[in-house]
């Protein structure tokens, strides 16, 4: 297909020299008879603790001979180390009557092959590449990275519509992968109309209710929405790149006017209006429309009690089993308020596709809304939060963690 | 407090202290209205032109923090003056924001952008702070490159009234925010 699906890892790559590093060990060169039990025996006196990716024994051929060197213990400081070989590792080298030497040993695992068979000359180390390695494409079925790639399609052809040109807008869009389903769309808007933004937003409940599930739909459903002139004057690159260019803008309403033929009383602009900040704002808003009937907050909070005492009793109900009506009576008491109290909370389980990498704000307000999985075709290297600049995702203080995909595009589109 | 604070506080006619009773007012509307209680008010020479209260269960956009309802009044009201983006950006640099909690990393990015000239939080934000909790999005020289300039950094002073700012978000966590996902277990309400 020429996508690549690629994670962005919550925590920076470790830097390349820290796998290079090593740390002394005590190791003895063994007749082959012995290794076994010294192995066993070592296991119990002397465990490798923090070197567990360190093989125990080293393999050599020398004169066609094998050669077995095995580690006895780890060292306790870089001075006499000889002189601090705990008893039990003493006492087998007696018996034994081996020659301990000190040799050096990969402090760290590897984290790529090239490192690991790098490691393996000094002494051999084990290797796991799902340790390493970030999600690959391989992580997502034929069907879930074919949607992926349609919705990736669908928000940079937003981005390069034509009456806007191409001018490194970012554009988003914000799914419901269950249904594959467009809940919200957006481009950036720091300068636009409020007339214009209107007319997408109609457009958009359109296509939502009509929408059977199908994909293919989206890539017309994106177009109108361009066409609306959602995206006329934005001639700045995406806000999300260049956050603090806005005061440099110097925004003549007349030229809206022309451009969009209406009265200068339209025209307006918003610093903070980014791409995501309008998706969820727009995604919000079809939640208030689509649930107008919505409890308020009081009474959502009596029906959560009753929701929580039900919901126990639902538990037990599946040790034991449905003994009376009665209880089945409580269970349609519970499907009634399944589709107030279940609808989902904010952006909880939808993903969002942008075309470029959110800045923090954006990256802030995703973690706000509880989307599920963000997916970016461009790094922002300029502002990025998600892996160029910051590494929001991977902030363990955070009440919310999503999954951050690198969407790269490996043809034209 | 710091000795930063107080000096301000003589140059102005009116305390820190008085704008944050403010804000905690409208922390308070908040938790009336049963939303996480945290509130702001943005002062320009000494002068309280704009407030506001988190609305995020009212909107259902958790994006609707206190402070960005205030900025939004600002832009909007600043827009119908047709003043233009310099003139916003200048009156934005001359304006002191009020906020019981210290701003998230959003909001903190949202007052880098518009270049806000300075901000007094109340209580630290331990879980998303943006101005020295998680990340220190106030502070120029934490961004990556060090070719940041001036313009998108601002003074920023916490703990100012922090304790009563802790005592409201502590009585609306009591009660239990109605708009929060189901627990995975029951949680058990104080009365």
């Amino acid at each position: 297909m020429g996508w690549e699906i690629v994670g962005v890892p919550g925590n920076p790559p470790c830097d390349p020299s820290i796998h290079k590093s090593t740390v002394d060990v005590i190791a003895s060169v063994v007749e082959p008879k012995l290794i076994n039990t010294l192995v066993r025996k070592l296991g119990q006196v002397a465990p490798l603790e923090n070197l567990r990716h360190v093989k125990r024994v080293k393999r050599r051929n020398v004169e066609e001979q094998n050669v077995l060197s095995v580690i006895l213990c780890p060292t306790v400081d870089d001075e006499k180390q000889l002189d601090f070989i705990p008893c039990d590792v003493l006492e087998l080298i007696n018996i034994h009557q081996l020659h301990p030497f000190v040799t050096k040993v990969s402090k760290y695992a590897a984290s790529s092959k090239e490192e690991w068979e790098e490691q393996c000359k000094l002494w051999p180390t084990s290797y796991h590449p799902s340790m390493s390695t970030v999600v690959g494409i391989s992580d997502f079925t034929e069907e879930e990275s074919l949607m992926i790639c349609k919705f990736m399609k669908c928000v940079i052809e937003m981005a390069m519509c034509n009456q806007c040109g191409y001018q490194g807008k970012n554009a988003a869009v914000i799914v419901d992968p269950s249904r594959k389903q467009v809940i919200a769309s957006a481009v950036d808007q720091i300068f636009s109309r409020p007339a214009c933004k209107d007319t997408s937003r109609n457009i958009e409940i359109v296509s939502m209710e009509d929408s059977n599930g199908s994909v293919a739909n989206y890539g017309e459903d994106c177009y109108p929405i361009c066409t609306s002139g959602a995206c006329i004057q934005s001639n700045t690159a995406s806000s999300c790149m260049y956050p603090w260019k806005w005061k440099k803008h110097n925004f003549l309403p007349e030229a809206t006017i022309m451009k969009c033929g209406s009265q200068s009383s339209d025209s307006s602009w918003h610093p903070l209006k980014h791409v995501v900040m309008i998706a969820i704002d727009k995604a919000s808003a079809i939640d208030r429309m689509l649930f107008p009937n919505s409890p308020l907050p009081k009474d959502l909070y009596a029906l959560k009690d009753e929701w929580e005492s039900k919901s126990s009793s639902l538990k037990k109900q599946k040790t034991q089993k449905i003994e009376n009506r009665e209880e089945l009576i409580q269970n349609e008491v519970i499907d009634d308020l399944h589709s107030e109290v279940t609808r989902p909370y904010l952006c909880t389980g939808y993903d969002i596709y942008l075309v470029y990498e959110p800045c923090t704000m954006c990256a802030m307000a995703l973690v706000h809304q509880r989307i599920r999985r963000i997916f970016y075709a461009f790094p922002n290297p300029s502002a990025g939060a998600l892996g160029s600049v910051y590494r929001l995702h991977g902030e363990k203080s955070l009440n919310h963690h999503y999954s951050v995909f690198h969407v790269s595009l490996t043809e034209d589109v | 407090m710091n000795s930063e604070m107080t000096m301000d506080s003589a140059l102005n006619s009116i305390s820190p202290l008085s704008f944050m009773e403010l804000a905690l007012q409208q922390a308070k509307y908040a938790l009336e209205n049963l939303e996480v209680p945290v509130g702001c008010v943005i002062v320009e020479n000494g002068k309280v032109i704009a407030s506001g209260s988190n609305r995020t269960n009212a909107f259902r956009n958790a994006t609707r923090h206190a402070e960005m309802e205030a900025i939004d009044i600002l832009l909007k009201e600043w827009q119908e003056n047709e003043l233009s983006q310099l003139q916003i950006a200048e009156k934005f640099s001359k304006c002191v924001l009020y906020v019981t909690c210290e701003p998230c990393i959003m909001c903190a990015t949202a007052l880098s952008i518009l270049g806000i000239g300075e901000v007094y939080f109340g209580c630290p934000n331990d879980k998303f702070g943006g101005c020295g909790s998680v990340l220190s999005l106030q502070d120029r020289h934490s961004y990556k490159g060090s070719q940041v300039p001036e313009e998108k950094s601002f003074k920023c002073s916490g703990g100012v009234m922090s304790l009563e700012a802790v005592a409201l978000l502590r009585s609306f966590y009591e009660q239990g925010n109605p708009n929060a996902p189901k627990p995975h277990r029951p949680v058990r309400i104080s009365q």
